[in-house]
């Protein structure tokens, strides 16, 4: 049966090797001083302030367009800088962060051990530690639901093309969204679907050209700009998707056996905190003047926050004072110190 | 060829060091009609090359086959991870991919004979009286799945009224269409209550009660 598919598993020893080895070694037994989950503005402002303060700095980020400012059109009001696109200005930030040491993965947090010393980030492709913990992983997760996805997931509905892409072999499959890692996601699709309808809620992808280019060149990738997704129909299993234009006209009903959802939403991500950490109303995080949270050594910074501004320069000054009371905590200080040396 | 190449074997010595027990690695395999069969007994041989308390045990699904019925093995290729006692460990299909991660860190469980779970998960599991059997579908290629099958193997060591397999679906496609799975990891407890996803241990011991109230 693996034999059939060469490309999803090329050989054996690659599936055995390298990357495939899994998340559960060690990959990094040395602990950093400081492990930042998030790359947006607060998390490499965090990153930025850690690492010239002469800390070892981890940066773990899903990627560089997943978060707010990453999808950001145009950043006009952060001081200094602009008009800028949030991409711009958030790879500006890491550059910076990076100038002074901070090392940056793309890689995905599946889950947090805070409560040990120093504390485990479990990522798809290794397991890092911390001493302290900066947590800024931004407002983007998805409350509501498509009528009919929660009923159907595990059933068709999917959120992981490289780990369910394989049981729709030959069979049609939609994929909703239009970030970066709905392209990616739908591009692992080709190797096993027939055919890809791929519905964006934009008429535009906010994905690298490269990649935008590589899927409506695919043959079997069908592209539907500004739609809306009403429905997603099925019983036992997906039998298919109903979706209107963004003006919710022109109904239309598309059969496929499955649906791979890559919706940003509104609410805080936390779920990788599995309850390690209280939260506020509406699953925000609770911190202190100095953005730590209920454990000592761990901080919360950004959008992730109860009470909260939205807003790029905020998130930023939270991940400078975040990293200067980590230091603080790390270096069992009781002052911050400021740094104003160039 | 060796599967595991030096610099993966010496991170899985590092990572086997200082075993609490010693670890059967019993293999059931066949000559025939068996896709992995021939890959999963290397891996196995290569693993306990790497630990001197591992010991690989090599079966013949057919030959052998009083073996594997004591130990409940009953589709190949089958590893069952047997410590100081049988817990009712098995992994049905190459453990590949990020599966591999999953074995080894079933091994060190199963070599330590103490289940790393939460006092009230063992208040539970202590006080079972029927049989559980746990079931987690998984493909190599899924990071969210070694999660799944590591919990459900510290449950089987924590009881022994339990026992988990980890299935890899593709080389099933029998069970994965009787389970109906379309997406991994998906955990069948005794047959009547399925979990989407890599779910907290809460959820996991809340399902499983649920399927001996069904039973």
């Amino acid at each position: 049966m693996l034999n059939e598919n060469p490309t999803f598993f090329k050989s054996l020893q690659q599936a055995v090797r390298g990357n495939m080895l899994g998340p559960l070694l060690l990959s990094e037994p040395d602990a950093y001083d400081v492990v930042v989950i998030g790359g947006g503005p607060a998390g490499s402002t965090a990153a930025l302030y850690a690492a010239r303060a002469g800390l070892k700095t981890l940066v773990i980020d899903k990627e560089l367009t997943a978060g707010a400012a990453g999808m950001a059109g145009q950043i006009v009001n952060f001081p200094g800088v602009g008009p800028v696109s949030g991409v711009e200005l958030v790879q500006r930030i890491r550059d910076q962060a990076a100038s002074f040491g901070a090392r940056f993965v793309t890689d995905r947090v599946l889950r947090v051990d805070l409560g040990q010393n120093p504390r485990g980030v479990w990522a798809g492709n290794g397991v890092y530690f911390g001493r302290a913990v900066i947590l800024a992983t931004g407002a983007m997760g998805r409350k509501h639901r498509i009528p009919g996805e929660e009923p159907l997931v595990g059933r068709g509905v999917s959120y992981c093309a490289t780990c369910d892409g394989a049981f729709f072999r030959g069979k049609e499959v939609a994929v909703v969204g239009n970030t970066e890692e709905a392209v990616e996601e739908a591009l692992t699709l080709t190797r096993f679907a027939s055919r890809i309808h791929f519905l964006s809620p934009t008429q535009d992808l906010r994905a690298h050209p490269d990649l935008v280019r590589e899927l409506l060149e695919y043959p079997g990738a069908l592209y539907y700009p500004a739609v809306h997704v009403i429905e997603i129909v099925g019983q036992e299993a997906v039998e298919g998707v109903r979706f209107t234009n963004t003006k919710g006209e022109e109904e239309r009903f598309l059969p496929v056996a499955g649906v791979f959802v890559y919706l940003p939403g509104n609410v805080p991500i936390t779920d990788y905190l599995e309850g390690q950490l209280p939260l506020g109303e509406d699953g925000c995080l609770i911190v202190d003047e100095n953005f730590q949270t209920a454990i000592p050594g761990v901080f919360a910074v950004g959008d992730l926050l109860c009470r909260h501004l939205k807003q790029a320069v905020v998130a930023a000054a939270e991940g400078a004072v975040a990293a200067m009371a980590a230091d603080r905590y790390l270096r069992g200080r009781t002052r911050l110190r400021t740094d104003w040396s160039g | 060829m060796p599967l595991l190449n030096e610099e993966i074997r010496q991170e899985v010595s590092r990572f086997l060091e200082d075993l609490p027990g010693p670890v059967r690695l019993v293999m059931f395999t066949q000559e025939f009609e068996c896709e992995y069969c021939a890959e999963t007994r290397q891996l196995v041989e290569e693993i306990a090359d790497l630990s001197p308390r591992i010991t690989a045990e090599i079966y013949d699904f057919q030959a052998d086959r009083a073996k594997a019925e004591e130990l409940g093995v009953d589709k190949i290729p089958a590893i069952a991870v047997i410590g100081a006692q049988d817990y009712g460990v098995r992994f049905y299909g190459i453990p590949s991919g990020y599966e591999f991660s999953s074995l080894l860190h079933t091994t060190r469980s199963v070599a330590a004979g103490k289940p790393d779970l939460s006092d009230a998960t063992l208040k539970v599991l202590g006080g079972l009286t029927k049989p559980v059997h746990i079931q987690v579908f998984v493909t190599p290629t899924c990071p969210y799945c070694p999660q799944a099958v590591v919990l459900a193997h510290q449950m089987a060591i924590a009881s022994p009224m339990v026992r988990a397999d980890m299935v890899e679906a593709m080389e099933f496609p029998h069970l994965a269409y009787k389970y109906q799975v379309m997406g991994v990891p998906r955990t069948v407890i005794n047959e009547t209550v399925h979990i989407e996803g890599a779910a907290p241990e809460s959820m996991v011991v809340a399902k499983l009660q649920e399927a001996l109230k069904n039973n």
